[in-house]
């Protein structure tokens, strides 16, 4: 269970988007067919490899954190990617967008990668929410897009993997530093420090995008 | 169900996993209450799992959260047993309120913040007794232990190395900042009571206040000490006090500021609040007990002092569990921390509602607090407040204003919290301080130092420094009715320094091509986002020494300006924010900014009257190749694309606008008729990608050349009427009729009087001057009547000009001749004397012909279609001299327009002139006399009727 890195996830959106749902397919490859069921725990860990390198996965459940603006603050800048999900056949789902991504903004740090997450892509014939639609919101807040379905599993992995993958170029750009736990990533026992972050942290404030000059 | 889980991690994981998933889809009562008896859960909660497994952990506190988030009235008997004193849930929980897992930290805070927010006497008594001191004593050193490495960053980091190290201990301090509050707005007044107490004098009196003086140095104590032994005397030297731990100023500021930023509980900021404003040394010896008792009858004792607590939370906690009221007397020998639990238990009986009545802030304690505060001033003790002396020296920014910038925030702070009342604030600071100025006056002396300082070139002053400054200066120097109360000396300091600001800006304006757009740049910026400390305070960066490089990645206004373009922007700010605060003293509304007017230009899908304007059609072929026919409008300040309006004639719906200052023309090589027309968005944006970026068509080559030249020619025409309007602000000389003492009055008297469309770009700057004669003539036209600022310069500087205006004046429909005559004769001359005569007059040097060709007249024959279509609107035939009436007409022939004797046919005469010499500037007076023919037309021209005119041109 040794790791090189561990990047915590949060998991965000609206109630029954399937954000839990997503996350029991991603670490266990389940899927409650069940109907108005809703599993509600959005804790779960996995490894994955990247670039050869074990990097563990955990994603922390922020249920709760509404009513406490101390918890929410903390929640968002306690990791370091976060899955923003609405769900397709529902359309306030995704005009809630805007207000969860100012509360991310606002309280995480600048590095934070969010992917937004169109779940449920399985209910074709219900769908309210155009996938050109999902891919113009992305484009305009700077967010990496993808439609999934926790039922067939399609993309789940890759949505998963990719917002690590983009963690992972961040720390190897020295983008995030990475001896500094509060933003989300922890460096496992195994890890010798091969790339340690710079320690000028010149590109520290620059914006999110903005990769190696 | 303990043997399962002693086994491997996994079973362990599952087993928890499950029981989430099993509590959080309970929906019926029943079925929740029977999971919960016969405390099966409860002897989950206390089993010990391998907590050293990070996911066996991660699955456990979520169990733990999924259960307080399910407790309620009802529910919290399953966990709370009255009977043996036992709650398990929270109990466990708040163990790992230290735990290195930052999320798992924050589960603990959301799991005691569920659990305080249930209403139920006994349970909420069991945790003020039994956890509530352990909890806070623990929780507040945990806090004061990371200030301290918070300190430590600071100190070592004048560099700004570890930044992105200090900005997470700050985000995280903010943290617990926010918790506590979340703690003390669930208003359980006996749980804020202690928590109050704990931090005051835990915390923010015996670390944050301390730290305010400065450490009286070590080696005249010891000296003193020695002497005193020495002498056989006792000499009262607290040497604990020395060996504190203390934080540099700049933190122990900073940390005062956030707290009041963040917390609003009433108590616990008036107290502080009071220290800082009344105390003196004596604080640290008796705490701040005096005022709390004000405030809360029943207090805890808590020693003063910032020392970890004697028993570790969980030593505490064990005793506490589990245990009856035997075990009260060990803990009250335990430490001073949980001494107050013992007292507590004598006076249990009291009810909590009683409690609330008596903790409430009533009428009757503020009075009897100012009656405390009037007896001490009233008997004529010489106040000494180090505290707040502190505070007021550090706004000294002679040197820098690195420590000034945070004794602002915290005075902003202090002046807008919630829990401290205003009223109370005023009357503190209206006492005298030692040199018998009141205390406000020397506050309101320092912010004016600041911001004389700000206002002088080369100061180490940062932008949102004076910006705070002013904000404080229009808090506390104002009456409660709200005026202004600033002496004769402190109101020319005021204006003094911002006539300094202009002086400097005005070095600037012109100096840097871009002034302009630096200028509305900088104006939206600073509109867009008004001063917010509390996002100010969340910037680490201002803890650490001011520093001048962008490569900090620091916010602009956090910092220094680097370089002459940042140095500027700076300028500019300075002095817009001085010239707004000296407006809100004199009570004006500002006349000049923004520059543009919004309600002025012109919208998409405004219906246009287009009677008269001048109109180009064309067709505009997009990126994505989708055609559009438009005709194309040049206002003064935009152009804008219009469709015909089907209802009415003549009227056209716009379809696009954009600024002509931000339009970027582009011919094309292969197609005479074709121009790459690029809007720019105008100001700083995240977007960057042009609001048009499009290829127009033109019918013929002709007009596509016109469409370009008024393109250009409106480019810089709207510039120059900006640059103007900043002049006017500037007040530079030359601009200006006079300028006056205290010159907004004199920009206002000035410039109420007319419509900002009124002023034209005429004379930006007096280099400028020489462009005069054409400028004359656009004057001479009614519409653009004849402002007496406008004519001040003139006046100023030339003495025919004066001539000129009054003749025009005296005859304004002739008056088109007499200048229309001026410029002919120059015109008349050959080309061959152009160049000789232009060094002779400075009239002829026309800014608007950049190289010194025959195309002098070229422009100037653009002046009449240059016009903007409402103002033609209002007076259109005779604005250009025109025979015609007001109606508008199809019937106009081209050949009539020719005829017209004032102001074409000297055009024409020097245009054929040059044609002979110059072919390009044939075609180009051949468009001139096309675009006066538009500007004569009166309704939207099908096609034939524009070939007719054509052929009417070519005629000639």
């Amino acid at each position: 269970m040794s790791y090189a890195y561990l990047f915590k996830y949060i998991i965000i959106g609206d109630t029954g988007v399937g954000k839990s749902c997503l996350l029991l397919q991603f670490t266990d490859k389940r899927f409650q067919p069940v109907h108005d069921l809703t599993i509600g725990v959005e804790f779960g860990a996995r490894m994955i490899t990247i670039d050869g390198k074990q990097i563990k996965l955990q994603i922390w459940d922020t249920a709760g954190q509404e009513a406490f603006r101390s918890i929410t603050r903390s929640y968002y800048r306690g990791a370091a990617g976060a899955l923003l999900v609405y769900d397709i056949t529902r359309r306030e789902t995704f005009n809630h967008l805007t207000t969860w991504l100012e509360d991310a903004r606002q309280h995480s740090n600048s590095n934070m990668v969010i992917m937004l997450i169109g779940n449920k892509s399985d209910l074709d014939s219900r769908r309210e929410v155009k996938k050109e639609e999902g891919e113009a919101f992305a484009r305009e807040h700077g967010l990496v897009f993808m439609e999934t379905s926790a039922r067939t599993a399609a993309n789940v992995e890759e949505a998963f993997i990719n917002t690590a993958k983009e963690i992972y170029e961040k720390i190897q750009e020295g983008v995030f530093d990475i001896n500094n736990e509060a933003n989300g990533i922890k460096i496992g026992q195994q890890h010798s420090p091969t790339n340690p972050s710079l320690p000028g942290a010149g590109n520290q404030g620059g914006s999110t995008s903005s990769g190696c000059c | 169900m303990r043997q399962k889980s002693g086994g491997a991690s996994f079973v362990c994981v599952q087993l928890l996993q499950t029981l989430n998933i099993l509590f959080e889809n309970i929906r019926n009562e029943t079925s929740l209450y029977y999971l919960l008896s016969n405390n099966h859960v409860n002897s989950i909660i206390v089993h010990k799992f391998d907590f050293s497994d990070e996911d066996v952990m991660g699955y456990y506190i979520l169990f733990l959260k999924t259960l307080s988030l399910k407790l309620n009235t009802h529910t919290i008997h399953f966990f709370y047993n009255e009977h043996t004193n036992d709650f398990p849930l929270y109990t466990e929980a708040i163990k790992f309120f230290n735990h290195p897992e930052s999320m798992v930290r924050i589960a603990v805070r959301t799991i005691s913040l569920n659990v305080y927010k249930v209403q139920n006497p006994s349970m909420l008594q069991f945790i003020r007794d039994k956890t509530a001191a352990p909890y806070f004593s623990n929780l507040v050193w945990f806090i004061g232990k990371h200030i301290l490495e918070l300190d430590t960053c600071v100190r070592t980091d004048v560099d700004h190395q570890s930044q992105s190290r200090l900005s997470n201990l700050v985000a995280e301090h903010l943290d617990h900042l926010h918790y506590l509050n979340d703690i003390l707005c669930l208003d359980i007044v006996d749980l804020n009571a202690v928590l109050t107490e704990h931090l005051l004098h835990k915390l923010f009196v015996p670390l944050y206040i301390f730290s305010l003086t400065p450490a009286p140095p070590l080696s005249m104590a010891v000296v003193t000490q020695n002497l005193a032994a020495v002498l056989n005397k006792v000499v009262n030297i607290d040497m604990q006090e020395m060996s504190n731990p203390r934080v540099s100023a700049v933190v122990a500021l900073y940390l005062l500021s956030l707290v009041f930023l963040v917390i609003t509980h009433g108590p616990l900021v008036h107290s502080l609040a009071w220290v800082i404003l009344n105390a003196d040394h004596s604080v640290f010896k008796e705490g701040a007990a005096e005022v709390l008792n004000a405030y809360i009858e029943r207090r805890e004792v808590v020693a003063l002092g910032f020392e970890q607590p004697r028993e570790s939370l969980e030593e505490a906690l064990d005793t506490v569990v589990g245990s009856s009221s035997s075990s009260l007397e060990n803990r009250s020998m335990g430490g001073e921390s949980s001494s107050g639990s013992s007292s507590r238990d004598t006076s249990q009986s009291r009810s909590v509602t009683e409690q609330v009545e008596k903790v409430n802030i009533t009428d009757e304690e503020k009075e009897k607090l100012r009656q405390m505060e009037d007896t001490s001033l009233s008997g004529g003790v010489d106040t000494n407040r180090p505290f707040l002396d502190m505070v007021l020296a550090s706004l000294d920014c002679t040197e820098n204003d690195y420590i000034a910038l945070l004794a602002l925030c915290l005075l902003y702070a202090l002046a807008n919290n919630k829990g401290v009342s205003p009223e109370w604030l005023e009357q503190v600071l209206s006492k005298p301080a030692k040199s018998s100025t009141r205390y406000n006056t020397v506050l309101v002396e320092r912010l004016l130092h600041i911001i004389s300082l700000t206002s002088q070139p080369s100061c180490r002053i940062r932008l949102i420094t004076l910006e705070i400054t002013l904000s404080l200066l229009s808090r506390f120097a104002r009456t409660s009715s709200g005026d202004f109360i600033l002496t004769e000396l402190q109101q020319s300091v005021l204006f003094s320094a911002r006539n300094q600001a202009m002086t400097i800006l005005r070095n600037f304006y012109k100096s840097e091509d871009i002034f302009l757009d630096l200028f509305e740049n900088e104006f939206t910026e600073m509109s867009k986002s008004p001063l917010n400390v509390e996002f100010l305070c969340m910037d680490s960066a201002i803890l650490l020494p001011p520093t001048g490089t962008p490569l900090t990645g620091i916010n602009f206004t956090r910092r220094l300006p680097c370089g002459e373009v940042e140095k500027a922007r700076r300028a500019i700010r300075v002095f817009s924010l001085l010239r707004k605060i000296c407006q809100e003293y004199l009570s004006e509304e500002e006349v000049l900014l923004p520059l543009t007017n919004p309600s002025n230009c012109v919208q998409v899908d405004n219906i246009l009257d287009l009677n008269n304007s001048d109109l180009i059609a064309c067709t505009v072929v997009t990126k994505d190749v989708t055609k559009y026919r438009r005709f194309l409008v040049i206002d003064t300040l935009q152009l804008i694309l219009v469709e015909p309006d089907p209802k009415r004639l003549g009227w056209g719906i716009s379809k696009f606008v954009g600024f002509l200052q931000d339009v970027e023309v582009v011919g094309d090589k292969d197609d005479s008729r074709c121009l790459h027309i690029t809007v720019h968005r105008g100001g700083v944006s995240n977007n960057r990608t042009p609001i048009l970026s499009a290829k127009f068509l033109f019918d013929d080559h002709i007009r596509c050349m016109a469409a370009k030249q008024r393109l250009t020619k409106g480019r810089s025409k709207a510039r120059q009427k900006k640059m103007y309007q900043i002049a006017q602000l500037l007040e530079i000389p030359g601009q200006m009729i006079e300028p006056p003492i205290y010159p907004i009055s004199g920009v206002r008297t000035a410039s109420t009087s007319r419509l900002p469309r009124e002023h034209r770009p005429l004379f930006s700057t007096a280099n400028r001057v020489p462009g005069f004669a054409a400028a004359l003539r656009r004057e001479s036209m009614p519409s653009g009547s004849v402002s007496r600022v406008q004519m001040a310069p003139n006046r100023s500087i030339v003495g025919i000009r004066n001539e000129n205006t009054q003749r025009r004046r005296r005859s304004s429909n002739t008056s088109s001749t007499s200048s229309s005559n001026g410029s002919s004769t120059t015109r008349e001359r050959s080309p061959a004397h152009r160049s000789p005569r232009r060094q002779e007059s400075p009239r002829n040097n026309s800014p608007r012909s950049r190289d010194n060709s025959p195309r002098v007249p070229r422009p100037r024959s653009e002046e009449i279609p240059l016009e903007d279509f409402q103002h033609s609107r209002n007076s259109s035939p005779i604005a250009r001299g025109s025979p015609s009436s007001n109606t508008p007409s199809r019937s106009h022939t081209p050949s009539r327009v020719l005829c017209d004797p004032i102001s074409i046919s000297p055009r024409l005469t020097s245009g054929t002139s040059d044609m002979n010499s110059l072919a390009p500037n044939g075609v180009s007076v051949m468009i001139a006399k096309e675009a006066a023919m538009n500007s004569e037309e009166t309704s939207f021209i099908a096609r034939e009727e524009k070939e007719k005119r054509r052929g009417g041109v070519e005629t000639v």
